[in-house]
């Protein structure tokens, strides 16, 4: 189920930034019906969570984290650090631990001080935090490869940009049913770039 | 008289009268003035703080406007209290709307919901009413701007200007003279102000005793904005309804 609509995500961690890239491509098994399929999504201008997996559920698990994120905001009055919206999200997924959502969250943010947060986890909530990098979709085991050869620690935003989206593309190349270009986010503390890439459309 | 009925709140007297709700509605007139007014490219919500000792911390929190989601907000009086379950209430019930059918909640519909909330309390469960009145400001693609206020019973109203809490019968009948069906938000804010000042205690209007909030379109989308104290310091010093601090040399 995981293979039926394709999906390839990455998230970096650069100095003081971080970036988050998808592919553009939805389909269904073999045939392709969307090359402009919007998988990151913002949730505040700090913090941006891309959902691989099947399309409905990762919509579905969306518009429920919106629905969340929003009575927190307004109750709280400020916005949800990236440690506290992944274990949010984390917690969602394990509440339909035997139905599960088909989905491989990622999710970036910048926590306190500006200090980038990545972490991805399973489709029932396993959170798996790291330092540099995380990947997930139908391109995933390209994504680690290419990721582990360009990654390097504390890259400045447009370095970050270029390894990033060269990462993507190289490893949706060799995954059929990911590609169609690429959408990229780079977030700073001041600002947030959004680039999209032309890949080898197929 | 008729003092056997005012006990159980979901019970008529015998002239037709729900004594809890209009009981609920008294308490509501010992509570800080608010006043709400709509115009053409805004809604404006001015609320008189009751509380205001030095010792109170003053956090960001408002103690009269609430946002219930990005394009509705809200004026309170009455029990604090009660008016933090209710705002509560309508907030969950504005973002299930948008869970459900993607678009933000129309106006109205928030308010007809919330007020059925308070009607099952005046009818069934044997429990008290809200003792608040609210006063809704928002915009929608329907209709635009609007402004409505409910009470206790859960009656709403949409209204081009209102006043909800103390002296309301006074705000509203200097309201009803002095607005104009095509009136600025600017001058929406100055006759807020000056209704405020009129039907307040106290003898002139500091920003630590006021709250005023904004609600308009910018770029699109609607923002909903609080005014700083420092800026309505100085729009009550512009409107002259209060003297410029003096100088420090």
């Amino acid at each position: 189920i995981f293979e039926y609509n394709g999906s390839a995500l990455v998230a970096m961690v650069g100095k003081n930034c971080f970036a988050i890239a998808s592919d553009r491509r939805l389909g269904v098994q073999l045939q392709t019906i969307a090359t402009d399929f919007q998988r990151i999504y913002k949730i505040h201008d700090k913090l941006f969570i891309g959902l691989a997996g099947l399309a409905t559920d990762a919509q579905t698990l969306y518009q429920k984290l919106v629905f969340r994120h929003k009575l927190y905001q307004l109750r709280e009055e400020r916005d949800m650090k990236p440690q506290t919206f992944a274990s949010l999200v984390s917690a969602l997924l394990y509440e339909k631990r035997f139905g599960p959502f088909f989905c491989q969250p990622v999710i970036a943010g910048l926590g306190d001080e500006d200090k980038p947060f990545i972490c991805t986890m399973d489709s029932i909530g396993a959170k798996e935090l790291a330092k540099d990098f995380v990947v997930a979709g139908t391109a995933s085991e390209s994504l680690y490869g290419a990721c582990e050869a360009m990654f390097k620690p504390d890259m400045e935003a447009e370095e970050l940009f270029e390894t990033i989206s060269q990462a993507l593309l190289s490893s949706v190349d060799r995954d059929c049913l990911s590609g169609w270009g690429g959408h990229v986010y780079v977030v700073t503390p001041t600002e947030v770039t959004e680039r999209i890439l032309k890949g080898r459309m197929d | 008289m008729s003092r056997r009925y005012d006990s159980r709140t979901t019970i008529f007297s015998p002239e037709g009268r729900l004594y809890q709700v209009e009981y609920a509605m008294e308490a509501i007139g010992n509570a800080g003035t608010a006043i709400g007014i709509l115009s053409n490219d805004g809604v404006v919500l001015v609320g008189e703080k009751k509380v205001t000792s030095k010792l109170l911390q003053t956090s960001t929190s408002t103690e009269k406007m609430y946002k219930i989601d990005d394009h509705v907000s809200c004026a309170v009086a009455g029990i604090m209290s009660d008016a933090n379950i209710l705002i509560n209430t309508a907030r969950v019930q504005a973002q299930r709307y948008t869970y459900a059918y993607q678009e933000p909640m129309p106006v109205e519909q928030l308010v007809q919901s919330l007020c059925d909330t308070k009607q099952g309390y005046t009818q069934f469960g044997g429990l008290r009413p809200f003792g608040v009145s609210f006063l809704f400001g928002g915009w929608d693609k329907n209709y635009g701007f609007q402004l409505y206020m409910s009470d206790p019973s859960g009656n709403y109203g949409g209204w081009k200007a209102a006043a909800i809490g103390a002296n309301n019968q006074a705000a509203q009948s200097m309201l009803k003279q002095d607005y104009k069906d095509d009136i600025t938000r600017e001058e929406a804010v100055q006759l807020a102000l000056k209704v405020l000042s009129k039907t307040m205690d106290s003898t002139s209007l500091t920003s630590d005793k006021l709250e005023l909030a904004e609600v308009f379109l910018s770029a699109g989308k609607v923002k909903y904005q609080v005014l700083s104290p420092e800026s309505l310091s100085k729009l009550l010093v512009s409107i002259g309804l209060t003297q410029p601090a003096a100088e420090v040399t």
